[in-house]
């Protein structure tokens, strides 16, 4: 799988911009922003080529886990890859969410080193 | 004899009076001292409830410095990444110069040059990196912000309980005193990390290698029972 276009999810505008940056400084130029799970999931209804979506966790309105819940179990974009990008390092903060079925994960602060090599690990798993 | 049983009574009131005059006289001194303590402590407490009141109105304020010290630091960031976007179109321009006016003669200069450049390229990279500290100083700084508020409930409650019995006006929280910039920042419960830590190491990327590594050799029903303990 190729990614098309990728769906950055993450309430601050810094973040988004050091993880678009980090996206265009690996590679890949195509993608829109979101600034939480609700906007995110709006995005995903409207926009049929977003095929890989990067969240945060700590998001007001809808959190990042909870996106990813959302996703999951819509029958549209319900098996699209999510790569959670977040603060929380504890180890349960880690299970739950691949319990909630995220593909992969990555502790900030991260480089577009770390961003790469998990995006490659997803897309030769799927 | 009737008589006499009677003034035998009346003597016998009489000594009880007598008794509880006595007992009167040595509990006055006792009371005086309790209306003297509690006459140098009541100002005390006055004092007590006016620093209460006095700290109350001031939460707002500084749970609003803060929300102006994440919104500052967002701006400012904001800014340092537009340079470095800035620099990297700087040094694209540099590098496709260098091509064009590399010859034979001068390839080694230019090699050296375009090392320089990468190594500009690499250096800004970084910076882009060290920029996630807002992030995570935005969600310590909400975390703060939420313990302040939980304070300033449970002052409010306290002062309310005291104003209920001294009719005094309850400091209130006005929403329309912060800018509407600051209350981009004001976090609820859930958007903010408490744990948050700007931690270079790669230890918490080791543990969730780790966890997803195991994750994809443990069936989602071992993870399941793991949650269900």
């Amino acid at each position: 799988m190729t990614p098309k276009k990728f769906l950055v999810v993450d309430d601050s505008t810094t973040m988004r911009r050091i993880v678009a940056n980090s996206l265009k400084a690996i590679g890949y130029n195509d993608f829109v922003e979101a600034g939480d799970g609700r906007e995110a999931l709006t995005k995903l209804d409207s926009d049929t080529a977003i095929n890989f979506i990067i969240t945060d966790w700590n998001m007001p309105e809808v959190s990042g886990l909870e996106l990813v819940r959302s996703i999951r179990s819509n029958d549209k974009y319900g098996k699209l890859p999510i790569l959670m990008v977040t603060t929380r390092g504890l180890k349960e903060d880690i299970l739950e969410a691949l319990q909630a079925k995220v593909n992969n994960y990555v502790v900030k602060p991260f480089t577009p080193q770390i961003l790469r090599e998990k995006i490659d690990q997803i897309l030769a798993s799927i | 004899m009737e008589s006499k049983n009677n003034m035998e009574n009346v003597f016998s009131k009489l000594g009880d009076l007598k008794q509880f005059f006595v007992f009167g006289q040595k509990i006055v001194p006792v009371i005086q001292k309790i209306i003297d303590f509690m006459s140098d402590v009541v100002p005390l407490l006055e004092n007590v409830n006016n620093s209460i009141q006095d700290s109350t109105s001031k939460i707002p304020k500084a749970s609003t410095q803060i929300n102006s010290v994440t919104s500052a630091n967002e701006i400012a960031t904001s800014e340092i990444l537009d340079i470095i976007d800035a620099m990297f179109l700087d040094l694209s321009t540099i590098r496709t110069g260098l091509e064009e006016l590399k010859n034979e003669e001068n390839s080694e200069k230019i090699k050296v040059l375009n090392e320089v450049v990468s190594k500009i390229e690499n250096d800004s990279s970084r910076i882009t990196i060290s920029l996630q500290v807002q992030d995570i100083t935005a969600q310590q700084l909400a975390s703060v912000n939420h313990l302040i508020d939980s304070v300033q409930n449970k002052l409010s409650s306290l002062l309310f309980e005291l104003g209920k019995q001294q009719d005094r006006p309850i400091p209130t929280f006005d929403p329309a005193s912060v800018s509407e910039q600051d209350s981009d920042y004001a976090f609820s419960d859930g958007t903010f990390n408490e744990n948050a830590r700007y931690d270079r190491s790669t230890e918490k990327q080791d543990l969730v290698d780790t966890l997803v590594l195991e994750n994809t050799k443990t069936s989602q029903e071992e993870i399941d029972k793991l949650f269900a303990k």
